[in-house]
């Protein structure tokens, strides 16, 4: 596999996602947690990036309001064209379902669904999703496709989640710490499916982790620091996966 | 308190909705079972108090005319205690300006007060004095109804002369506990009363002068009823005796003897309906529980509490929802016993009525609700005792799915990934499934198998009276007569067709079975009465032989085919055997029918007419009646529609208390199960219904795998249910059926249609309401968090 695109095809440069000022305050009680203060960004359209920071600099946060899961208390969030932070809930599913593949550090597929299945649940929602079986085959994943979650390991389980994400050809594919629970060997075939995600299909990848190694592979680095963006590091050679030192 | 019942008291808290779900469904148990059992202790000990204080008689027995010189020699018989002779007289009343008939009982009364069997309770006035002519006591009932009281004066035709009658008291009597006039079916004290008349004055007005034409008597302690009875008879037979009767055959007795057994049958089979369900609910929602909790319990176990101290502690849960039931059905069904037992004081004429329950009746149903609530606690409270902690620690293995018999049946149908989540979640949990499909099947079998009484009593109505009586009066006579009279009544202008009757009272037995009874007879062109079987089919009377209704013919075992002893009753006290030609599937009462030929061969006489059937000109109703009321021969007139009416509005008049009680008990079921299930399902799958959501499904697509799991088990529900109802009616109707009557089983298909829909509603409602939870489903926590 070679490294991802320093020029995806059709997103050269614009922005996938603007916020400015992002804010947003928890309140539990009589305390009140900024997660984000006012937090300016820009995410390129076409890149992958990766979100660095200690637990509750707001990394996760801001992912979960990019996907539309969350609303910042204050401040403005575009995708491209569309004011996210404008958006009532049912039409934040509807950007969610359109243009966002999600994958999580524990793999969140339904136990009850075969992994083909588990494809399906986004490709039977999609407008145009690609079929379960070639996102299984993108994932390398194709001859276990009538595996239930339990039979398969935990690699397996989250190369479905992957072939899950990118199954409805997103936009942008968000991933909370999707190596988290994985051992090294298995966490390259996970972030070698997202490169490849982002070079053939040109979605845009945003990845949060603990793992300073990964950051090699991003075309864009986020620094995060107690709420804010401390520092913006780009990457003009982003390395490939399977170079990553764990 | 200690930490370890902290948790438990946060936990009720936490699970307050669940809990009381299950309680309310145990507290109808125990409502039930309180209800019943203390609705049948009052009105049981009310009667054997009043009973014993009124000195109500062991055996009753009836003749044409006895000296009353035959009372000391029945005083003699052994194991008699005290004879009592009486004269009993039907009287028509004339109310100015009412044309509807009205009749009265009058029962002789001793003047002097030294009457000491079935002794009248005085509510007003005085008893009547001797050589006063006319004055009478009227029972309460009649009293209120008709606002009589003492110095009210009114018109009688007692044995065919007139006679002014003057109220001097109001009064009851243990033998009139229930009294209904011959020939209807509920009480209408508008039309029918019971008067005390003095002895004196009531042998004047009946030409009885030192004769009786009733008796009655008590027995000792452990005398024989049956050789007394034998004894009584002989002696009565040479002055027309009808065979004397224990308590079982009296009507008084019989019908509240009917009501208290109706009590029993509904405490044996309410309350355990709604104690399996309850047991059920507490199986799943503990065994949920404690699946989640699992974790916890390790950890406990670790801390170094004991396995049976974390047993104790799910138990307690359990109990601790018993507990709070056994305080809400006991309320609930105090109040409503006290509403169960006004509406009995309307029927039943006691001179105090309360409901009152015994703290045993409480006592039992604690110990039922705690019964059901902890065995429905084994389960999982075993599952808590048997977790070793380091292994209940690690994380629960992940759910395993596999495809089965439902996959292939999905691939053939063609299901989405959402269809096969929800299969496959019923598969993964048959248990919890059945019991759900289960206690829903249960609530609308319970529904269905006590709204089908109404059916019943309708499908009663419609045989007794539209297809088996098209009469519109009936009249009967001071004494029997012959056919004369009939050409007499049919002169009258607007009388359009009458129609004897003939019935002579019997003794009919088979091996060692006896049973007193009448023979009915109508002529074989008789148009306006029928036999009425259990399919609204007439059947013909047999040119021989007898036909008998089915009670009868149970009680004697006998069959088609098979031969009876007929004693005759009076009369020439005839002795013959009679084959039983054909059965008739009535409803009330058990007797048996001939043809004319055979009731005259049994009597050896041209047997007279007790009464006549009439067919009249509506128009000219109100003419008829004043004209019956004043011929002296006529004892009593009984009008159909009146009849007929009286028995609707005593239907209507319950219909919707009880409409309200059964459905909302059918409904506590139906809400408690689903309402269970619901929250558990939202549970298990409040990961899973997050992973939809981020995924980009909308809430009520989301909604969709909640509530489409649910309709599923819910409509699978609605045929089992139909099922248990169907079982739980037959069961239900048999034990509600007694001497006087059998609840025929007539359910229409809007019963089944109804019950199913309103449990449908109930179900359903209830999932839509736990389904709101995806509403408020916080996406982001349940994702962090590892299932």
């Amino acid at each position: 596999m070679t490294s991802p695109s320093e020029n995806p095809a059709g997103a050269a440069g614009l922005p996938a996602f603007s916020g400015s000022g992002l804010t947003k305050i928890y309140r539990t009680g009589e305390t009140e947690v900024h997660a984000l203060r006012g937090v300016e960004l820009k995410i390129p359209a076409g890149e992958v990036l990766v979100l660095l920071g200690p637990s509750g600099s707001g990394k996760s946060t801001l992912l979960n309001i990019i996907g539309g899961l969350d609303r910042p208390t204050d401040g403005k969030l575009y995708y491209e064209d569309t004011e996210l932070t404008a958006l009532d809930e049912d039409d934040l599913t509807r950007f969610r379902r359109a243009n966002v593949g999600f994958i999580f550090q524990f793999y969140n597929l339904i136990p009850s669904l075969t992994a083909e299945e588990n494809v399906r649940l986004v490709t039977d929602i999609a407008e145009d999703p690609m079929g379960a079986a070639d996102a299984l085959a993108l994932v390398g994943l194709a001859e276990r496709c009538d595996h239930y979650p339990a039979q398969l390991s935990g690699g397996e389980q989250q190369r479905v989640a992957v072939a899950r994400a990118v199954a409805k050809r997103p936009g942008v594919l968000l991933c909370d710490e999707p190596t988290g629970a994985l051992d090294s060997a298995t966490g390259v075939r996970v972030l070698e499916t997202l490169a490849q995600a982002n070079r053939e299909l040109g979605t845009t990848v945003i990845i949060i982790t603990h793992n300073a190694g990964i950051a090699a592979m991003a075309h864009r680095v986020f620094h995060f620091l107690d709420g804010q963006i401390a520092r913006v590091e780009s990457n003009a050679n982003p390395i490939d996966p399977s170079e990553i030192t764990w | 308190m200690k930490a370890l019942d902290l948790k438990l008291m946060r936990d009720l808290w936490r699970m307050r909705g669940q809990a009381l779900a299950i309680a309310v469904v145990l507290a109808a148990a125990t409502a039930t079972f309180v209800l019943s059992m203390g609705v049948h202790a009052s009105l049981t000990e009310t009667r054997d108090v009043y009973y014993a204080r009124n000195n109500f008689a062991d055996v009753f027995g009836s003749m044409t005319r006895a000296p009353r010189s035959v009372v000391p020699r029945i005083a003699e018989i052994p194991g008699v205690r005290r004879a009592e002779g009486s004269i009993q007289q039907y009287a028509t009343l004339d109310f100015p300006g009412r044309v509807v008939p009205v009749r009265a009982l009058i029962n002789s009364i001793d003047e002097h007060g030294h009457d000491q069997l079935n002794k009248l309770t005085l509510r007003d006035g005085r008893l009547p004095r001797l050589g006063e002519a006319g004055e009478v006591v009227v029972d309460e009932a009649f009293a209120n109804t008709n606002q009589l009281g003492p110095g009210d004066e009114l018109d009688a035709l007692i044995y065919g002369s007139k006679q002014r009658l003057k109220i001097v008291g109001v009064g009851l009597a243990p033998n009139f506990i229930y009294s209904i006039a011959p020939g209807v079916l509920v009480p209408d004290d508008s039309r029918f009363g019971i008067f005390w008349m003095g002895e004196k004055a009531l042998e004047a007005a009946t030409d009885r002068t030192e004769a009786i034409n009733a008796l009655s008597l008590t027995l000792d302690r452990g005398a024989s009823q049956a050789d007394v009875i034998l004894a009584v008879d002989a002696i009565l037979e040479p002055y027309g005796g009808t065979g004397a009767y224990g308590r079982e055959d009296h009507l008084s007795h019989a019908f509240l003897d009917n009501e208290l057994m109706q009590l029993e049958a509904m405490t044996q089979v309410i309350p355990p309906v709604f104690l399996l369900v309850s047991t059920f609910l507490v199986y799943i929602v503990l065994g949920r529980m404690i699946r989640k909790e699992r974790t916890q319990i390790g950890l406990i176990k670790a801390f170094g509490y004991s396995n049976w101290a974390i047993g104790w502690h799910y138990l307690k849960f359990a109990l601790a929802i018993a507990l709070l039931a056994t305080a809400l059905g006991a309320a609930g069904g105090i109040w409503m016993g006290q509403a169960m037992t006004a509406l009995y004081a309307e029927y039943y004429r006691f001179p105090f009525l309360y409901y009152h329950t015994s703290p045993g009746v409480f006592l039992a149903a604690a110990a039922l609700s705690t019964g059901a609530a902890a065995l429905g606690a084994m389960g999982g409270t075993q599952q808590a005792v048997r977790l070793n902690p380091a292994v209940a620690m690690s994380p629960p293995p992940p759910p395993i799915y596999r495809a089965g018999m439902i996959e292939r049946l999905g691939q053939w149908a063609g299901f989405t990934a959402i269809g096969h989540m929800i299969v496959r979640h019923i598969a993964r949990w048959p248990g919890r499934s059945a019991i759900t499909v289960l206690g829903v099947a249960l609530s609308a079998g319970l529904l269905f198998s006590t709204m089908q009484f109404l059916d019943s009593s309708r499908s009663m109505l419609d045989s007794f009276f539209y297809r088996a009586q098209r009469q519109d009066l009936t009249v009967s006579f001071t004494e029997a007569r012959n056919s004369d009279v009939l050409y007499e009544l049919s002169q009258m202008p607007g009388v359009l067709r009458v129609e004897p009757t003939r019935a002579i009272g019997v003794k009919i037995s088979h091996g060692n079975k006896v049973e007193r009874t009448s023979i009915q007879s109508t002529p074989a062109d008789a148009t306006l009465t029928a036999r009425i079987d259990a399919d609204g089919s007439e059947i013909e009377l047999p040119p021989s032989g007898l036909m008998l209704s089915r009670q009868l013919a149970d009680k004697l075992a006998v069959r088609p085919g098979d031969q009876v002893f007929v004693e005759l009753l009076g009369g020439r006290r005839t002795q013959t055997f009679q084959p039983v030609v054909s059965i008739v599937e009535e409803f009330i009462g058990e007797q048996a029918y001939a043809g004319e030929e055979t009731l005259e061969a049994i009597a050896r006489d041209a047997s007279p007419v007790g009464s006549a059937q009439l067919l009249i000109d509506p128009a000219q109703r109100d003419r008829i009646l004043t004209e019956l009321k004043e011929m002296p021969l006529v004892l009593g007139v009984t009008e159909r529609d009146a009849a007929m009416q009286k028995f609707e509005e005593v239907i209507d008049e319950n219909i919707f208390t009880m409409l309200f009680f059964y459905i909302s008990f059918a409904s506590a079921i139906a809400v408690g199960v689903v309402y269970n299930s619901a929250r558990i399902l939202f549970s298990e799958r409040a990961h899973e219904l997050a992973t939809l959501r981020v995924l980009g499904y909308h809430r009520s697509e989301v909604g969709i795998v909640l509530l489409g799991e649910l309709a599923l088990l819910v409509v699978a529900a609605a045929p089992v249910g139909c099922i248990i109802g169907y079982w739980m009616a037959q069961l239900m109707t048999a034990m509600f059926s007694s001497d006087l009557f059998r609840l025929p089983f007539a359910p229409t298909r809007a019963t089944y249609g109804y019950s199913v829909l309103i449990v449908l509603a109930a179900a359903m409602a209830t999932a839509f309401l736990v389904a709101l939870r995806v509403l408020r489903l916080d996406m982001v926590r349940v994702l962090k968090a590892r299932e």
